[in-house]
């Protein structure tokens, strides 16, 4: 359940990779990827399935209910 | 292909014909090294969920500093449109073009769809990707997809990881005979003496992952590849000695010719 | 205005090779499983015209491999000699005298009923160039004529647009035959002397507009002797290899015609001989297994006899190369060119046979036509 904190931060809940996610911060990507541990340089995102450029992460805030997946390179043929 | 036998793809030139797949590797270490040893300039790899748990496990950044180019594979898709959103993502991530066209929805054989490849290819084309399809060895469809405009054909040598080398050898040089793009067998190569004859067959390149991940020491492994693929580009540029025993003289043909002076 | 051969067809650059190779490359050339353009090449050059029992051999085993131990048979005919052309090589040039005719409706079925009495299923239409009397909706309307009769319906005629093509095709055309006659643009300059044939550029593109519009094939050739027959040779072998790469669902044909020297007129600048005519038949054969290849009644009886089967699937003969010829012993000999083979049906037959060839006129059925456009 969503809500605003005493500190004005978003707090909501987002599905991250199939997973459950509490996600604190302004819903900006960037803040997202620092609270799993990604490097924005290394990861492709989609938000409720849409490919999000990179150009284009920044005007994105997420809202409570958002289904994002982080992908990155793993080894392949 | 060309004239002056150079292998270019997607308008750019590249010294190595040896491609190889990062997939299958004990780790990331003797996969780097592995691919160093190969000396391939294009290297495929797969996009996955990145990995919470482990957030450190980064294959990005060290194939980046190895200077590859890389070429992301569609590999999970089971359709054109899962594809064609895997081929979006590769390329946000790998800021190249390049997308291995990989649909495979049989998981046990894993044999590419050729419809939904097609259609994939068709799409990926238009939104200027350099396509190289994964495909089953059909020379028509590998007509059709050089029509939609992919930059090779990657028609396989026999299933993925079964090592039965080059099965579909009679089917490969038919669509090397007609293909006016490069063609790169991948899949099903298990020895170097196998990617040595796919070059003096006449393909452009080959692709090889399993063969050298699983190997007993796959960078020593790699290397030996590399070399193999050497040799078969120099011994098809060197022209290969003619097989004896061609035909078998029946009466002769031209005795209608005699007596008109040469 | 001289335009200049597209550098995928120029075959300057393999000439060098097709003037040195050695009985080795010739051998190797032989050997492979997928010939390339240097075995072309070598197959062609002066050396292997030693080797010519070798590259029967092997063109023999080709063509029954692809054709069986059979040979194809076609009519030409002459619907028209009308011609605004200037050929400086060709019978039919507006500077001769004799007078011209067409065929009219009533005259072509009685022409086409006499050919289906010999038996032929396929039938090559031709005309000159575009004219007033012989235009395209001639053509067009003896195209549909014809498909009433024959089998097959191929016209050899003048260089068309797409969408006449597709009409045609329309109409019951199966394939279009077009010779460049050369493909060295100075000598083409200096043959086609004045009419529309002077457009060297309209004509070698037309091979690709009949297949643009969907034709099943289209009929390649040079006209050897009128240009130096290796340069000629060369970037046929290119031609046929470009069109087959770009339209790959298409069929193509190749054809050997030789000049001859004219009483009094024409006479070539270059001699073809039979051996050279044998040595080329061979090398497509051996690089273009599938394709089939066609000599015409304008060779002897002794080297068609020997050819058919070694390399040659296809064939006329009892041909007439006047209009209106097979209904009237033609008064006078200006065909386009001079029948040398003159054997009727069943002496030929008998010839093939003697050789284990058998004669096939039907090859094709105007019901397969569906859905072609």
């Amino acid at each position: 359940m969503g809500g605003a904190s005493k500190w004005g931060a978003f707090f909501m809940n987002i599905m991250v990779n199939g997973n459950k996610h509490d996600h604190t911060g302004s819903g900006s990507l960037d803040t997202l990827l620092m609270e799993l541990g990604a490097k924005p340089d290394a990861v492709a995102i989609m938000v409720n399935d849409q490919v999000i450029p990179r150009a284009d992460r920044a005007g994105i805030t997420l809202k409570d209910g958002d289904c994002v997946e982080v992908l990155s390179f793993m080894g392949g043929g | 292909m060309n004239v002056d036998n150079k292998f270019i793809l997607g308008g750019q030139e590249f010294q190595s014909r040896l491609l190889v797949g990062t997939g299958k590797f004990s780790s990331v270490e003797v996969m780097l090294a592995a691919i160093k040893a190969s000396g391939a300039q294009l290297v495929t790899v797969a996009l996955r969920r990145f990995n919470l748990e482990r957030p450190s496990d980064d294959l990005f950044s060290p194939l980046v500093r190895l200077g590859v180019t890389l070429v992301p594979n569609t590999s999970g898709a089971r359709n054109a449109a899962e594809a064609v959103r895997a081929a979006m993502l590769g390329r946000e991530l790998s800021g190249s073009r390049f997308v291995k066209v990989e649909i495979h929805p049989n998981p046990h054989h894993l044999m590419p769809d050729p419809l939904e490849t097609y259609e994939a290819c068709k799409q990926l084309a238009k939104a200027g990707f350099i396509v190289l399809p994964y495909m089953p060895a059909d020379p028509v469809l590998a007509k059709r997809l050089e029509d939609v405009g992919c930059a090779a054909v990657m028609p396989l040598g026999s299933a993925i990881g079964s090592g039965h080398g080059l099965s579909t050898a009679e089917m490969i040089k038919l669509i090397i005979a007609d293909s006016g793009i490069p063609v790169i067998v991948d899949a099903g190569i298990r020895a170097p003496s196998e990617a040595a004859a796919a070059m003096e067959m006449g393909c452009s390149a080959v692709l090889v992952n399993s063969a050298i991940a699983a190997a007993g020491d796959p960078v020593a492994m790699a290397a030996a590849f590399a070399q193999a693929v050497k040799a078969g580009a120099a011994a098809r540029q060197a022209g290969l000695m003619a097989q004896s025993g061609h035909a078998v003289a029946t009466s002769p043909l031209t005795s209608f010719l005699a007596g008109i002076p040469a | 205005m001289i335009t200049e051969l597209p550098v995928e067809l120029d075959p300057s650059s393999w000439l060098a090779i097709a003037n040195s190779a050695s009985e080795t490359d010739v051998h190797r050339a032989m050997a492979t499983t997928s010939p390339d353009e240097a075995d072309f090449a070598a197959l062609v050059s002066p050396v292997a015209d030693g080797l010519l029992e070798d590259m029967a051999q092997r063109a023999k085993h080709l063509t029954e491999s692809h054709f069986g131990r059979t040979i194809s048979l076609y009519a030409p005919l002459y619907l028209s000699d009308y011609c605004p052309g200037g050929c400086a090589y060709c019978g039919f040039a507006a500077d001769r005298t004799q007078p011209r005719r067409r065929l009219e409706r009533d005259e072509m079925i009685r022409e086409f009923k006499a050919l289906k009495a010999m038996g032929f299923e396929e039938v090559l239409l031709l005309t000159g160039e575009r004219s007033p009397k012989a235009d395209f909706p001639y053509l067009s309307d003896a195209v549909a004529e014809a498909a009433k009769h024959f089998s097959a319906v191929a016209v050899e005629a003048f260089p068309m647009t797409t969408p006449e093509y597709r009409e045609l095709a329309a109409a019951g055309c199966v394939g279009v035959t077009l010779y460049q006659e050369t493909y060295e643009p100075v000598q083409y300059q200096a043959l086609h002397r004045w009419g529309p044939k002077r457009d060297y550029a309209n004509r070698l593109d037309a091979p690709s507009r009949v297949l643009e519009a969907g034709m099943r094939y289209v009929g390649l050739g040079a006209l050897l002797g009128i240009s130096n027959p290796m340069f000629d040779t060369l970037a046929l072998y290119r031609h046929a290899r470009l069109l087959r790469r770009q339209f790959w669902q298409s069929g193509i044909t190749i054809s050997f015609p030789r000049v001859c020297p004219q009483e009094g007129g024409y006479q070539p600048p270059f001699l073809v001989d039979e051996r050279f005519l044998a040595r080329i038949i061979f090398a497509f054969r051996i690089c273009m297994p599938d394709v089939p290849l066609v000599v015409s009644t304008r060779e002897n009886a002794k080297f068609r006899d020997g050819i058919a089967g070694v390399g040659v699937s296809k064939m006329s003969i009892a041909s007439r190369t006047t209009v209106g010829g097979y209904c009237e012993p033609a008064t006078s000999p200006d065909g386009q060119f001079q029948v040398i083979d003159d054997r009727d049906v069943a002496t030929f037959f008998t010839a093939l046979r003697a050789k284990g060839l058998e004669p096939v006129f039907k090859n094709w059925d105007r019901v397969y036509n569906l859905g072609l456009i």
